[in-house]
C-alpha cells in the first residue's frame, strides 16, 4: 500500500534559533512560493522594522457589496505615505481572472504580489480540475497563505468578489489571517465613512445603475472626509458573465458635480462713482 | 505623526510689483479625517499687514489673539500701525519667550512697508526670521510649496498675474498633501485695494 502524502503537514518556518536564516526551504517545493529570507544577525527585529515600515499604510477606502444583480466593487486610487501623495492613480481594484476581481488595501507590493499569485493558483485549478475555482476556494486559497505569514508584516486587507456556479460571492480576506463571508464589506481608513453611506442606501433589489451610483457615492463621501483617500472611484460589477467596469470619475469633479457652488450674495461690493453732470 | 502635522496646513506669501499675496488652504483636520473646510489661516493685523499661521490650528487662532491684542496697545500708544518690520520682531519676540514650551505654528508674515514697499519674511516655531524677496511657504506642504513657487515665481509681476501665480501654486502644492487643501483662499493686496477671493480646489 502506497503511504499517503504527508508533505502538506511538514512545517517550512520558523527556523530554530542559531540556525543560519538563509534558504529556509527546498526550491522544488510547489506549495509555496520560495522566498528567501535575509542573512542577518537579528530576524526579529528584522520582522519588527519591516511591520514598522509598512504598519500605517492601509491609507485607502475599497468597498464591495452584492446585490440581486451580482456583486458591485469600488476603490478610490490614492496612495499616500504618511502625509505626502504618492500617486492619484493607483489601480485598487485588481482582475484575478474574467469572473473573479480582488481589492487592494494596505501595503501595495504584498497586494499586487499575491493577487498574481492567487491568479496563478486559480488557473492551475482550472487545469487541474477542467472547471473553474469557485469565489469560496480562491479566498481559502489566499487566506491559508496570509495565515501562513502570520505576524511577518504582510499588510493585506483584501475582498474577493466573484461569480460561480452558486451565484455571486463575496469574501473579506486580511493579513492578520481573518476570512469572513459576508454581502457588505469596507475596508481602509475611509472605510467607516464610506459605510455611513452605503449602509444607508443599500437595498437588495437595486438595478446595477442604481448599486453603482450607491458605490460611487460612498466612495466619494469617504474620499471628502479622509485624508488619505482620493484621486479616481472606480465601480465595477460582477456579473454571471464576469466583471466589466461601470464607472471611473476624478473626485474633484464629482465634488461639484453633487454640490454645486451656490453663488454667494456680495456683501460689499466696490462700485464706481456714477459720472457727475454738471 | 507629528504635532505639527495634527490639523494640517498650507500658507504661503509672494511679492509682486509694488503689492504682495498671501494665500492659505481652507482644512481643518484631526489627523486624517476632515473636520472643516472653511477654518481661517490668514488674518488682518491692519489694513496693510497680514499674517498666515500654520501649524497647530489651537495655537494659530490663540497667537492672533494675542498678536493682535500688543498691536491694539501699540497704536494707542504711538497712534499709528505698526511697520511690518517691526512687526515681524515682536512675532519673532513673542515666540522666543515661549522657547522651552513653543507654540507649534510657523508664522508667516506679508505687509506693505514703508513707501509701499512689500515686506515678506517667516519664522520657524522659536521665531528664527527668515526674510525672502520672493516667497515664502509653511505648513505640512511647504516641501510641494518651494518646488511649485520656486519654478512658477518671477519677479515683479502685476496683481492679476501674482493672483494665478499664487493661486495654481497653492492648489498643485496642495495636491500632493494628503493634510491640507480642501479649498484655498487668497488675498491681493495692494497700496490702493485689497482683493480677497477664495480658491476652488480638489476637495479630496
Amino acid at each position: 500500500m502506497m503511504k499517503p502524502d504527508m508533505s502538506a503537514l511538514e512545517t517550512h518556518f520558523g527556523a530554530p534559533a542559531g540556525e543560519d536564516c538563509g534558504l529556509l526551504f527546498d526550491v522544488d517545493d510547489s506549495s509555496m512560493p520560495a522566498m528567501e529570507f535575509p542573512n542577518c544577525p537579528n530576524f526579529d527585529r528584522f520582522q519588527a522594522k519591516t511591520k514598522d515600515m509598512v504598519k500605517n499604510k492601509r491609507g485607502t477606502t475599497t468597498l464591495a457589496f452584492i446585490f440581486d444583480r451580482g456583486v458591485i466593487v469600488a476603490a478610490d486610487s490614492r496612495a499616500s505615505m504618511g502625509g505626502y501623495i504618492s500617486s492619484q492613480t493607483v489601480r485598487k481594484i485588481i482582475e484575478i481572472n474574467p469572473y473573479m476581481l480582488g481589492t487592494m488595501a494596505g501595503g501595495a507590493a504584498d497586494c499586487q504580489f499575491w493577487h498574481r499569485n492567487l491568479g496563478t493558483k486559480c488557473r492551475l485549478h482550472e487545469l487541474a480540475n477542467k472547471r473553474r475555482i469557485s469565489v469560496t476556494g480562491a479566498s481559502k486559497l489566499l487566506a491559508n497563505i496570509l495565515y501562513s505569514y502570520r505576524g511577518m508584516g504582510l499588510s493585506i486587507g483584501t475582498m474577493i468578489a466573484g461569480w460561480d456556479e452558486k451565484g455571486p460571492g463575496l469574501y473579506y480576506v486580511d493579513s492578520e489571517g481573518a476570512r469572513l463571508k459576508g454581502n457588505r464589506f469596507s475596508v481602509g481608513s475611509g472605510s467607516l465613512y464610506a459605510y455611513g453611506i452605503l449602509d444607508e442606501g443599500y437595498r437588495f433589489k437595486m438595478s446595477i445603475e442604481e448599486a453603482g451610483e450607491l458605490a460611487r457615492r460612498a466612495i466619494y463621501h469617504a474620499t471628502f472626509r479622509d485624508g488619505a483617500s482620493g484621486g479616481c472611484v472606480s465601480v465595477y460589477h460582477v456579473g454571471p458573465d464576469g466583471w466589466t467596469k461601470l464607472s471611473g470619475d476624478d473626485v474633484g469633479e464629482l465634488h461639484f458635480q453633487y454640490y454645486p457652488v451656490q453663488k454667494t450674495p456680495v456683501e460689499q461690493e466696490m462700485v464706481d462713482a456714477s459720472p457727475s453732470t454738471a | 505623526m507629528s504635532i505639527f502635522e495634527y490639523n494640517g496646513s498650507a500658507v504661503v506669501a509672494m511679492v509682486g510689483k509694488n503689492c504682495f499675496a498671501i494665500a492659505s488652504d481652507r482644512r481643518l483636520g484631526v489627523q486624517l479625517q476632515t473636520i472643516g473646510t472653511d477654518f481661517q489661516r490668514v488674518f488682518k493685523i491692519h489694513d496693510k499687514l497680514y499674517i498666515g499661521l500654520s501649524g497647530l490650528a489651537t495655537d494659530a487662532q490663540t497667537l492672533y489673539q494675542r498678536l493682535v491684542f500688543r498691536h491694539k496697545l501699540y497704536q494707542l500708544r504711538e497712534e499709528r500701525d505698526m511697520k511690518p518690520e517691526t512687526f515681524a520682531s515682536l512675532v519673532s519676540a513673542l515666540l522666543y519667550e515661549k522657547r522651552f514650551g513653543p507654540y507649534f505654528c510657523q508664522p508667516v508674515i506679508a505687509g506693505l512697508g514703508e513707501n509701499d514697499e512689500p515686506f515678506i519674511c517667516t519664522m520657524d516655531c522659536i521665531g528664527a526670521k527668515e526674510l525672502a524677496k520672493d516667497f515664502v511657504v509653511s505648513g505640512t506642504a511647504s516641501e510641494s510649496l518651494y518646488g511649485a513657487c520656486e519654478s512658477m515665481y518671477k519677479p515683479d509681476m502685476g496683481p492679476e498675474e501674482l493672483f494665478e501665480t499664487i493661486s495654481q501654486a497653492l492648489r498643485a502644492s496642495v495636491d500632493r498633501d494628503c493634510l491640507s487643501g480642501w479649498g484655498g483662499y487668497v488675498l491681493v493686496v495692494t497700496p490702493t485695494e485689497v482683493r480677497e477671493s477664495v480658491i476652488k480646489g480638489r476637495m479630496d
